[in-house]
C-alpha cells in the first residue's frame, strides 16, 4: 500500500522543482505583464499602476505603427522561413552524401548559428558599410558602383539574405537527420519496382521528410516574428519604422516612449500570435502523424 | 560541528557582512558614464576629490560604471524602481525630465556660473531647478577640409560651375565663400559642388554625410538647421510649432541633398560612426557632426586628410547662427543612502578646481572665464566648444522635459519617413504634431 501510495505522489514530486522554476521564473513576469497591460502605468508610477481597462489594448489596435511593425513582422517570418526551409531542404538532400563521407562539414555548415544574432547585425554593419565593408569596396573596385544595401529601397532585402544565411543551416540541421533516417529498405524497395530518382524524391522521401519540414517552418516562423537583435543592431527601427518588427515596436514603446501599459498590451497580443501559431502547428503535425 | 557552534559561525557571518554592508554605506557611489574619456575624466576627478585632506572616510567617491548599450534605459529601469546602489548617477539634457522623479536638485558652488556659463548650467536644469552638475557637453562643428575649400576659393574658373548649381538646385546664382561665412544655402550648394553625381569634377564621392538613421540623436544634429531659420518644438504658450516654414525647408534640403547623391545612399542608416568612416575615408568635402569627433577626424594617425581638417561653428539662417547642445552630468538619486556625501561631492564638481582637472584628462565640459583659460593651452578644442556652446548654443522648448526623448523618437520615425520617401511632408509634419502634443500635453 504505501509502494502505492509512494508511486502515486513520485511523478509530482519530481515535477515540482520544475513547476516551480516556471512559474516563478515564467508564470510570476506574465502575469504581471497581463495586469500591467490592463493599466495606466509608467515608469513615475510602476509600483503603482492604475486599471484602465482594455484602452492599452485600444491604443495598440489603433496605432498606425503597431500595423506596419505587424505587417513587417509576418512578410519578414513568412518569407525567411520559407527561404530557410526550402534552402535547407535543398542542402540536406543535395549535399547528403557528401556529408555522409564527410561529417565534419556539417560543423562548418552550423558556424553562422553560433553567432549570437546581435553580433551578426554589427557584422553586416561592417561588411556593408560603403567605406569600411569588403563588399561595396569590391564591388567598387570591379564595378565602379555598389549597390546601397541599407537604402530604403534595398533594406528589407538585407535584412532578409543575413537572417535566411544564418539560420538556413538549422534547418538543413533538421532535414539532414530526417533525411538519414528514412529506413534505406524503403527505397531499395521503390528502387526495385521501377521507380527513378525524382519519383524517389517526390513520392518517397519528400513525403517522410515533411514533417521535420513542417516542424521547421513553424520554429522559424515563431523565430523571425519576433525578431529583435540583428535588425536593430543593424538599421534600427529603419527610416520611418521600415525595420520596425513587432518586438522593436515592444521594446521602443516601453523605453523610449515609458508606455509600459501599452508596451505590455503589445507583447501579449505576440504572444497569443505566437501561441496560437504554436498551436496550430501541433495540431497539423497531430494530424500529419494520423 | 554542534548547534552552539553552528550559531556562532552564523552570527559572526551576520556580523561580518553587516559592516561590510556599513562600510559600503558610507561610501559615495557614483554611477558614470562607462569606457571612453568621459571615464578617464571621472576617475581622475574622483582621485583628486578622495585625496583632498578634507574629504572624510565616509565621504570617499567610489565609481561604478555598466555598459554603454541601452544605458540610459537600464537607468530609467534602475531608478523607478527606486535603486539605492548608488548615490550620484549619469544624467542628459534630454533625460533630465524624465529621471526628476527619482532625483533631487542639488546645490552647485557658488562660482558654477563663473565656471560654465548659464547656457551651460541650462542643460543640466528642469523646472528652474538645477539638477545636475554639467560635465561633457556636446555641440556640432562644420567639419571641412581646407583643401578642398582653398581650392574653390582660389579658382575663379570653378565658380561659374558652382553659381550654375546654385541657380539648377536653389533658383539662384551664389559664389564659394569660406565656410565660416556659410549661411545654410552654402553649405547646399557646396556640398551639391562637391558630389561627384552632380559635378564629375569633383574631387570627392560625395560634398557631405548626413546622418538620417531613425534614430534621436540623429534629429539633435538636424536641429541646428532649422533652428538657425527659428523653428522650436514650443511657442510660450505650450502650442506646437513644428509644422512651420522653419521645419519644412531644411527637412526638404535634406531630402534634396540624399535624393541628389550629395551624401551616400546608405544615409539612411547612417549615425555618429557610419558618418566618421565616411569622411575619414577622405570622400567627403565637409560634414556637420558632434565636437567629440574631432580627436578621430582630426587625427593623422587614423583619418586621412587628417592635417587639412578643420572646423566651425554650424552655419547661419536668417534668425542667425546655432548649434543643439546637451550635456552630460551628474545629479543626485533620491533613494542615495549616503545623500550629504554626494552634496559634497558634486558641489566640489561644480568648482573650477575640479572642471579643470575635468578637463585636463580628457572630460570635455563646457568652459569659459578663468577655467576654460586655464585649459587653453592643454585643450585647444575647448576653447571652440566653450566658445560655440555660448555663443551659439541652445536647447528646444521642452527639450528637457519628461518626455524629450520621446517627441526626438517620433521625430526621427517621421523625418526619416519623409527621406526615404515613404510619407509627405505634410504626413511627416502632421504625425510629429499628433505625437508631440500627446507627448508634451
Amino acid at each position: 500500500m504505501n509502494t502505492r501510495i509512494g508511486s502515486q505522489y513520485e511523478n509530482p514530486i519530481l515535477a515540482a522543482p520544475m513547476i516551480v522554476f516556471l512559474l516563478l521564473l515564467l508564470g510570476f513576469p506574465s502575469l504581471l505583464n497581463i495586469i500591467y497591460s490592463f493599466s495606466a502605468v509608467g515608469f513615475s508610477n510602476i509600483r503603482t499602476p492604475e486599471f484602465q481597462g482594455l484602452q492599452n489594448y485600444q491604443a495598440v489596435f489603433n496605432d498606425p505603427m503597431f500595423w506596419q511593425a505587424t505587417r513587417f513582422s509576418l512578410k519578414f517570418a513568412t518569407l525567411t522561413a520559407l527561404a530557410e526551409c526550402g534552402l535547407g531542404l535543398f542542402l540536406a538532400i543535395f549535399l547528403s552524401p557528401l556529408l555522409r563521407q564527410r561529417p565534419w562539414l556539417l560543423a562548418i555548415l552550423m558556424m553562422p548559428m553560433m553567432v549570437a544574432p546581435a553580433m551578426m547585425g554589427l557584422m553586416y554593419r561592417l561588411v556593408l558599410h560603403e567605406f569600411v565593408g569588403p563588399l561595396p569596396h569590391y564591388l567598387f573596385k570591379w564595378f565602379g558602383d555598389s549597390p546601397a544595401f541599407l537604402s530604403a529601397s534595398n533594406v528589407f532585402t538585407t535584412v532578409f539574405v543575413i537572417e535566411t544565411l544564418q539560420w538556413t543551416p538549422f534547418v538543413l540541421l533538421l532535414c539532414y537527420m530526417a533525411y538519414n533516417a528514412i529506413n534505406p529498405e524503403i527505397k531499395e524497395a521503390a528502387t526495385v519496382d521501377g521507380a527513378r530518382p525524382h519519383q524517389l524524391l517526390w513520392y518517397i522521401e519528400l513525403p517522410l521528410i515533411l514533417p521535420t519540414v513542417a516542424v521547421a517552418f513553424f520554429i522559424r516562423f515563431i523565430d523571425g516574428f519576433r525578431i529583435f537583435d540583428n535588425i536593430f543592431v543593424l538599421t534600427g527601427a529603419g527610416a520611418g519604422g521600415s525595420t520596425t518588427s513587432l518586438s522593436i515596436y515592444i521594446y521602443q514603446t516601453f523605453f523610449r516612449a515609458g508606455d509600459i501599459g501599452k508596451a505590455l498590451a503589445a507583447s501579449v497580443v505576440l504572444f497569443v500570435v505566437s501561441f496560437l501559431v504554436l498551436f496550430i502547428a501541433i495540431r497539423v503535425l497531430r494530424r500529419g502523424k494520423r | 560541528m554542534n548547534g552552539t557552534q553552528r550559531f556562532r559561525k552564523l552570527a559572526a557571518g551576520v556580523a561580518i557582512a553587516t559592516a561590510l554592508a556599513g562600510y559600503a554605506h558610507a561610501e559615495v557611489t557614483v554611477l558614470g558614464w562607462p569606457g571612453g574619456p568621459e571615464e578617464t575624466a571621472l576617475r581622475a576627478a574622483a582621485q583628486a576629490y578622495n585625496a583632498l585632506p578634507d574629504t572624510a572616510a565616509d565621504e570617499q567617491v567610489s565609481l561604478l560604471f555598466f555598459n554603454r548599450d541601452g544605458f540610459f534605459d537600464k537607468l530609467q529601469a534602475d531608478m523607478a524602481a527606486g535603486t539605492d546602489a548608488f548615490d550620484a548617477n549619469l544624467l542628459a539634457t534630454y533625460s533630465i525630465g524624465r529621471y526628476a522623479p527619482f532625483m533631487e536638485p542639488i546645490e552647485l558652488d557658488p562660482g558654477a556660473a563663473d565656471v560654465f556659463g548659464d547656457t551651460v548650467l541650462e542643460t543640466m536644469q528642469f523646472e528652474g531647478e538645477q539638477y545636475g552638475v554639467p560635465l561633457d557637453l556636446s555641440a556640432h562643428f562644420m567639419y571641412y577640409r581646407t583643401d578642398l575649400i582653398d581650392a574653390l576659393l582660389e579658382d575663379e574658373s570653378a565658380h561659374a560651375r558652382y553659381s550654375a548649381i546654385a541657380e539648377e538646385y536653389l533658383g539662384q546664382a551664389m559664389a564659394p565663400k569660406h565656410p565660416d561665412d556659410w549661411t545654410w544655402d552654402d553649405y547646399v550648394v557646396t556640398s551639391l559642388y562637391f558630389t561627384q553625381a552632380v559635378n564629375r569634377d569633383s574631387p570627392v564621392r560625395y560634398g557631405t554625410v548626413l546622418q538620417m538613421q531613425n534614430l534621436l540623436f540623429n534629429m539633435m544634429v538636424f536641429h541646428s538647421y532649422p533652428r538657425a531659420y527659428g523653428a522650436d518644438w514650443m511657442d510660450a504658450d505650450g502650442t506646437i510649432t513644428v509644422d512651420s516654414d522653419a521645419y519644412r525647408l531644411p527637412l526638404e534640403r535634406y531630402k534634396m541633398l540624399l535624393d541628389a547623391g550629395a551624401t551616400p545612399r546608405d544615409s539612411l542608416s547612417y549615425e555618429f560612426p557610419e558618418a566618421n568612416a565616411a569622411y575619414n575615408s577622405g570622400q567627403v568635402a565637409v560634414m556637420l557632426q558632434w565636437n567629440g569627433a574631432a580627436g578621430e577626424l582630426m587625427d593623422p594617425d587614423n583619418a586621412m586628410h587628417a592635417e587639412n581638417v578643420a572646423v566651425v561653428a554650424p552655419p547661419a539662417g536668417p534668425e542667425g547662427r546655432f548649434t543643439h547642445i546637451h550635456g552630460l552630468g551628474l545629479g543626485l538619486n533620491e533613494n542615495a543612502r549616503n545623500p550629504e556625501g554626494a552634496r559634497k561631492f558634486l558641489e566640489w564638481l561644480s568648482t573650477e578646481d575640479a572642471a579643470v582637472i575635468y578637463a585636463r584628462n580628457s572630460g570635455a565640459p563646457g568652459l569659459t572665464g578663468n577655467a576654460l583659460a586655464r585649459v587653453a593651452d592643454d585643450r585647444p578644442d575647448l576653447v571652440q566648444l566653450g566658445e560655440f556652446a555660448s555663443s551659439y548654443g541652445f536647447v528646444m522648448n521642452g527639450g528637457t522635459s519628461a518626455s524629450a526623448l520621446s517627441v526626438y523618437e517620433a521625430q526621427a520615425q517621421a523625418f526619416t519617413g519623409y527621406w526615404a520617401g515613404t510619407q509627405t511632408l505634410d504626413e511627416a509634419l502632421r504625425n510629429v504634431e499628433r505625437a508631440m502634443a500627446d507627448l508634451l500635453e
